[in-house]
């Protein structure tokens, strides 16, 4: 006997993001940490619990180690549950032969015998790369009310910026009647979140259409989308307001850190009504010295702060010895800057030594960013210009 | 040879305070983020006990709804457990009971069915990272029926309280158990802790004979005919050992983490982790006009005011132009735009109106009990 859900989530996690190198060097963009404690992942998934879904299939390909690990059984999120709950859904051998996943629509293709097992009227597709806090109850229920195929998320962007985007053009109810993929001259500014909700029956429909075709480069936007749009599904967009980033590349990605540390921020996590949720590392609160300064900045746990922090993020288990000066920049964990050493506009990855008296960066505003890979140590006194990536050999 | 543990959540019966009026003492909260209990269990924990069981009378649900199954200890596992021992009418217990002792006369039935050959058992009104293992090695190969654990150095021991004070023999042996409410005179004195190693059928025997005779005094009744008997060796602990029974030991304690010494040596030994429950909690926040100097603070923080000298607990906003100063303040507390406080506690969700001023002494700390608005 199978307990039927309503929904069931399958979250591509497979991304390998690699504008964001070195930060995905060793690891999938899913897994990239993200304002002091958090992952990107958990804002996805952490919208699925907090919306009522407790169903999740977690798609992985690229570097699925470190994200395995953080995923576990699912606890953080309270996902560990007897049925339903989270999965990690990776790439595997069949009687037929063993296929990496060729595109979005195919990992999903693949992994449809998971979503029959729960039987569910509709299925929500994510991706694991974004930055939002969404109630996909209320999309859920717009799709029903719609009596839709396919409800396709949307944000209104700036007209200039329109064209990286899959643009919507839709009628007056909001049912769409075109889909372009980075038109040169949108006709809209209704861009595409990647987040689709599809009634089960039309996805598994599609799909199997999709797979057929030798053609096709099984992507949801490229191919499903379209082919719906061709036969005259019932297609409706669902217009999301909040704060959405793709955190595509280094610089919006330090941009969207810093969109959390204001006095009246953009991105608030500090929100008991829509919690984002974590694996937890047992640390104890930090310390704060007689000589050290936190301003407009958000911090983790256990660090040691004797030296000045300004304008920045910092993570967990970090030294900040006196006289070092920090500004316009992200310090993940495990780090160390010692004694007079500066680090500005700055992007320090876990485990990186900033020996005394070391310049990072530039504290010019239009300086480019700087960025120190995983475990690198700069050397006392040295100086790395701005723009510089520094990595591990 | 496994050894299970017990922990008696409540405080000492001589002690009374807004504390831990609504609480048990094991659900004190503690260096910004922590309860006396996290240090008891993961103490536990790490020496390898991995069935203890919690005897409880009173205010025990912010208790339970911390430990719950105490999966954050990896303690629900199918070879470990936790077992909450509430007070309950039996034939040998009629009426709810008083003491530790009378706690563990209740439970002889949990004691009796657990299957390791030792117990360790232990009060909740000190606060350290302790290596158990020691003390039950030292209990094993000293041949003693008990062990008891002391030290030379307490800190912020309530000076109201009664102090259990050990003579020792050349062999660390005990030879006398006093308690008195004056602090010995000599440096050297060897103060008792509430906790103990026995060989588990030892101790049933003891809580038997004990319960026949209506006997209610852990060191009086269980603990000092042992030692005059020559039956109860001393464990002596160098650890930094800190008391949380009443107020002025409560800040002074919590202010002892501000030096690093002490934090190191309470939480980062790799081998003896302390754990603690999440909370999910948004990382610290600190504003624009933050001023924070020599402080412990938690996440979930709104920091914009000034802050010194202080412990922060998770989800505490201070204001603009607040100045808060050798204070403790509890999870959820506000402090409003300009107040001042000096040597104030404040008790959890405590809201302390703009601009108000209070101010107590580190011997007479001013309190303010859980929810107060002021």
């Amino acid at each position: 006997m199978i307990k039927k859900k309503k929904c069931v989530a399958m979250l591509l996690a497979g991304g390998q993001g690699s504008r964001l190198s070195p930060l995905t060097r060793n690891t999938a963009k899913p897994a990239v940490q993200f304002a002091s404690r958090y992952r990107i992942i958990d804002f996805s998934l952490s919208n699925c619990v907090n919306s009522g879904i407790d169903t999740v299939g977690v798609l992985t390909q690229y570097q699925p180690l470190e994200l395995n690990d953080y995923l576990g059984n699912g606890t953080p999120w309270g996902l560990d549950l007897r049925h339903g709950g989270l999965h990690v859904l990776p790439p595997y051998q069949a009687e037929e032969g063993a296929d990496w996943f060729l595109g979005t629509a195919n990992a999903i293709y693949q992994n449809l015998a998971f979503i029959e097992q729960y039987d569910p009227e509709y299925v929500l597709i994510l991706s694991g790369d974004h930055i939002y806090k969404m109630n996909y109850d209320i999309m859920l229920q717009e799709h029903i009310a719609n009596e839709a195929d396919l409800t396709v998320a949307v944000i209104d962007v700036a007209p200039e910026e329109a064209s990286r985007f899959g643009i919507m053009n839709t009628d007056e109810e909001g049912r769409i009647i075109e889909f372009e993929e980075k038109p040169a001259h949108p006709k809209s500014t209704q861009a595409s979140m990647g987040v689709y909700i599809f009634t089960k029956k039309a996805l598994v429909k599609y799909l199997t259409q999709d797979e057929q075709d030798p053609d096709s480069s099984h992507d949801f936007g490229k191919n499903i989308i379209p082919a719906m749009l061709a036969d005259g599904q019932r297609v409706y967009t669902y217009l999301y307001k909040g704060y959405w980033r793709d955190v595509g590349t280094l610089s919006s990605y330090w941009q969207s850190n810093m969109d959390t540390i204001s006095e009246d921020p953009e991105l608030v996590l500090h929100d008991s009504r829509w919690r984002i949720y974590y694996r937890h590392y047992h640390n104890r609160p930090q310390y704060i010295g007689a000589t050290g300064s936190v301003r407009r900045s958000i911090c983790g746990d256990c660090n040691e702060i004797l030296g000045s922090v300004e304008s920045s993020v910092i993570f967990d288990n970090t030294l900040v010895e006196w006289g070092a000066e920090i500004k316009d920049s992200i310090i993940m964990n495990d780090c160390e800057i010692k004694k007079d050493a500066k680090v500005y506009r700055a992007i320090l990855d876990n485990q990186v030594i900033v020996e005394e008296g070391a310049v990072i960066g530039s504290d010019d505003e239009d300086a480019p960013l700087t960025v120190i890979d995983r475990g690198v140590v700069i050397r006392a006194g040295e100086v790395i210009p701005a723009g510089e990536t520094v990595l591990k050999r | 040879m496994s050894t299970a543990g017990i922990i008696l959540s409540d405080a000492n019966r001589e002690t009374q305070n807004g504390l831990i009026q609504d609480r048990t003492l094991a659900s004190l909260p503690f260096g910004g983020r922590y309860k006396v209990i996290d240090f008891t269990l993961s103490n536990m924990v790490n020496a390898g006990i991995n069935h203890i069981g919690i005897t409880t009378t009173r205010n025990y649900i912010s208790l339970m709804d911390h430990v719950r199954g105490g999966n954050v200890w990896d303690l629900d596992t199918k070879l470990s457990g936790i077992s909450f021992l509430p007070p309950f009418g039996s034939v040998r217990c009629q009426k709810e009971y008083k003491g530790w002792l009378e706690a563990l006369q209740a439970h002889v039935g949990y004691i009796e069915a657990l299957e390791d050959e030792y117990v360790l058992f232990t009060s909740c009104n000190y606060i350290g990272t302790l290596d158990f293992e020691k003390m039950i090695d030292r209990h094993i190969s000293s041949g003693a029926k008990i062990t008891a654990l002391y030290t030379r150095h307490p800190l912020h021991q309530g000076a109201t309280l009664p102090i259990i004070r050990y003579s020792m023999n050349e062999d660390g042996f005990l030879t006398n158990v006093e308690k008195s409410l004056q602090a010995p005179a000599d440096e050297d004195a060897c103060y008792g802790i509430y906790c103990f190693v026995m060989n588990r059928t030892d101790l049933l025997e003891r809580l038997y004979a004990t319960s026949r005779d209506g006997e209610s005094s852990l060191s009086q009744d269980l603990l000092a005919p042992m030692a005059r008997a020559g039956e109860a060796a001393g464990f002596e602990s160098n650890a930094t050992l800190l008391f949380v029974e009443d107020i002025p030991g409560y800040l002074q304690s919590n202010l002892e983490l501000l030096d690093w010494k002490v934090r190191k040596e309470l939480f980062e030994q790799p081998q003896l982790p302390i754990i603690t429950r999440a909370q999910d909690s948004a990382p610290g926040h600190y504003g624009d006009d933050a001023v924070v100097e020599n402080c412990l603070i938690a996440d979930g923080v709104k920091i914009d005011g000034t802050v010194r000298n202080s412990v922060i607990f998770r989800g505490v906003h201070i204001q603009k132009g607040a100045v808060v100063e050798n204070c403790v303040v509890m999870r959820d507390g506000v402090i409003g735009a300009n107040a001042r406080l000096a040597y104030t506690v404040l008790d959890r969700r405590v809201v302390v109106g703009e601009g108000r001023s209070l101010s107590g002494y580190i011997t007479h700390p001013f309190y303010l009990e859980r929810g107060t608005v002021i």
